[in-house]
């Protein structure tokens, strides 16, 4: 999330809550005077230093169940600070705690036989950014942790704006590296690496309006199978690029905000994805802020997934014609199939006095087969729905 | 479906490529509302992660904004 129009904490917040007509004229103008002084008018658009440090912690309960079988439930209590420093330097940092437990279908969506699991996760990551009068640089590393997962990342960004700061090219690299040691030991000390590029135009359209267009590429060597699922043996490389447009544009009328991004995604598994998605943002009087979102979701199957359609003799979970040295790529990972999903939330957050706020959100996601846009879905699986709740206390200073 | 992305890309680089002479430039003065919060691209930090984290665990695709948020293992 590297593109941002305004530094976190940089400018003026002038228009929070509901204002009277011409205090809202007279806010105006003297906004418009602040931005005309020297040194100030960088402020909407370039990226700059942030001038308020912010610390958030964040509590998030996430459930997901299937029709017959109550799935995965994760509990992840989660820390983040932003620092400025000495004006031109910020660091960025964040800590996440997460508490894993369930079932997951071995196959398809197979009931029976699903593996329990009890894990935790730790997480964490840090961003140090050097600002510059037309631009910005920074460098990232990334640390996760589970008893059978571990990975790695560092990355390099850098942003150039235009003299008049309306158009930011961004470009990025990362490298990760993770390790995969599965307690059932199917195999033992493996690998894989991922290198990712990305090139981003941000664009001031108008004083309402600010579009980015981001491309990421991602090239993936190792393994990427999934050591919990049976038959499940997919290629050792993976290649995925994503298009990304985003849209925010502010309503006059209402003083809200609406948060528009459409992404499409397609990788060497053969899968091709369309991401929609949509937030608007409402300030209402006494400092509260109430944002409804939606995201519509679907994507095609990989190449090698096989439908719920089984061996003659073996049965379960063995496709059809399949033999114990076969060395074709298989899965039969709800993940990889043909399907849709929507998901549904609403976020209310309160500002409080010096500098705290408070926030809730409640979000319903649903995955479905008969939901892929553009195509069917694949045959014979369960739906799958998840509730999400966060509570979250941020405090500036 | 292979030129999907290109196709979209040189719509959307549209603005762009025309040097933005159809675009009126922003004078700073002029930025006001896009200072404010809600028009950055950025968010709720933890709120955008754990989003990242429960679509990477549940879709097949992910990626987009940035690169380099370090993997999981997310079953």
């Amino acid at each position: 999330m590297q593109l941002n129009a305004r530094a976190p904490g940089q400018a003026p917040d002038p228009a929070r809550g509901k204002e009277a007509p011409g205090t809202a004229a007279l806010g105006t103008t003297i906004l418009a005077a602040a931005f005309a002084l020297p040194g100030l008018h960088t402020a909407a658009h370039a990226e700059s230093a942030p001038e308020q440090g912010v610390i958030s912690l964040k509590y998030v309960d996430y459930q997901d169940r299937q029709p017959g079988l109550e799935r995965t439930s994760v509990r992840s209590p989660s820390l983040s600070v932003l620092a400025p420093i000495a004006g031109v330097w910020a660091i960025e940092g964040s800590l996440v705690y997460d508490d894993v437990s369930g079932a997951s279908p071995r196959y398809h969506t197979a009931v029976s036989g699903a593996s329990r699991m009890e894990d935790e996760r730790t997480a964490a990551d840090l961003k140090v950014t050097r600002y510059f009068p037309r631009g910005s640089a920074s460098i990232g590393a990334a640390y996760s942790d589970e008893n059978d997962y571990r990975s790695k990342a560092v990355s390099l960004q850098g942003s150039v704006s235009s003299e008049d700061k309306n158009t930011t090219a961004t470009f990025g690299a990362g490298v990760t590296n993770d390790t995969i040691d599965p307690v059932n030991l199917i195999v033992v000390g493996e690998r894989k690496r991922t290198v990712e590029w990305m090139a981003g135009v941000t664009q001031v359209l108008s004083p309402r309006d600010i579009v980015q267009l981001n491309f990421t590429h991602a090239a993936g060597r190792g393994y990427f199978s999934d050591p919990y699922k049976y038959v499940d043996n997919r290629p050792r490389e993976r290649n995925q690029r994503n298009v990304l447009l985003r849209w925010n544009h502010h309503v006059d009328g209402s003083g809200g905000t609406s948060r528009l991004a459409y992404r499409h995604y397609r990788d060497s598994f053969g899968i091709r994805a369309h991401t929609f998605s949509a937030e608007y943002v409402q300030p209402l009087s006494g400092g509260w802020i109430v944002t409804p979102s939606a995201r519509v979701y679907s994507q095609s199957a990989a190449y090698f997934y096989f439908d719920p359609v089984y061996h003659g003799i073996f049965g379960p979970p063995f496709p059809p014609g399949y033999t114990f040295a076969d060395p074709r790529p298989l899965s039969a990972d709800q993940r990889l199939s043909a399907f849709g999903a929507h998901t549904f939330g609403v976020k209310v957050e309160k500002r409080l006095a010096a500098d705290w706020s408070v926030d809730i959100k409640f979000e319903r996601y649903e995955q479905r087969s008969s939901w892929r846009l553009f195509g069917s879905g694949s045959p014979g699986l369960q739906p799958l729905t998840a509730r999400i709740v966060q509570i979250g206390v941020s405090k500036r200073w | 479906m292979r030129s999907a992305p290109s196709l979209l890309a040189a719509i959307a680089a549209l603005p762009f490529a025309a040097g933005c002479s159809a675009i009126q430039p922003v004078q700073p003065w002029e930025k006001g509302m896009l200072a404010r919060p809600e028009m950055s691209f950025e968010g709720d930090r933890l709120e955008m992660k754990f989003a990242e984290h429960v679509y990477f665990s549940r879709e097949a695709a992910s990626g987009g904004a940035s690169v380099g948020g370090g993997g999981c293992g997310c079953n």
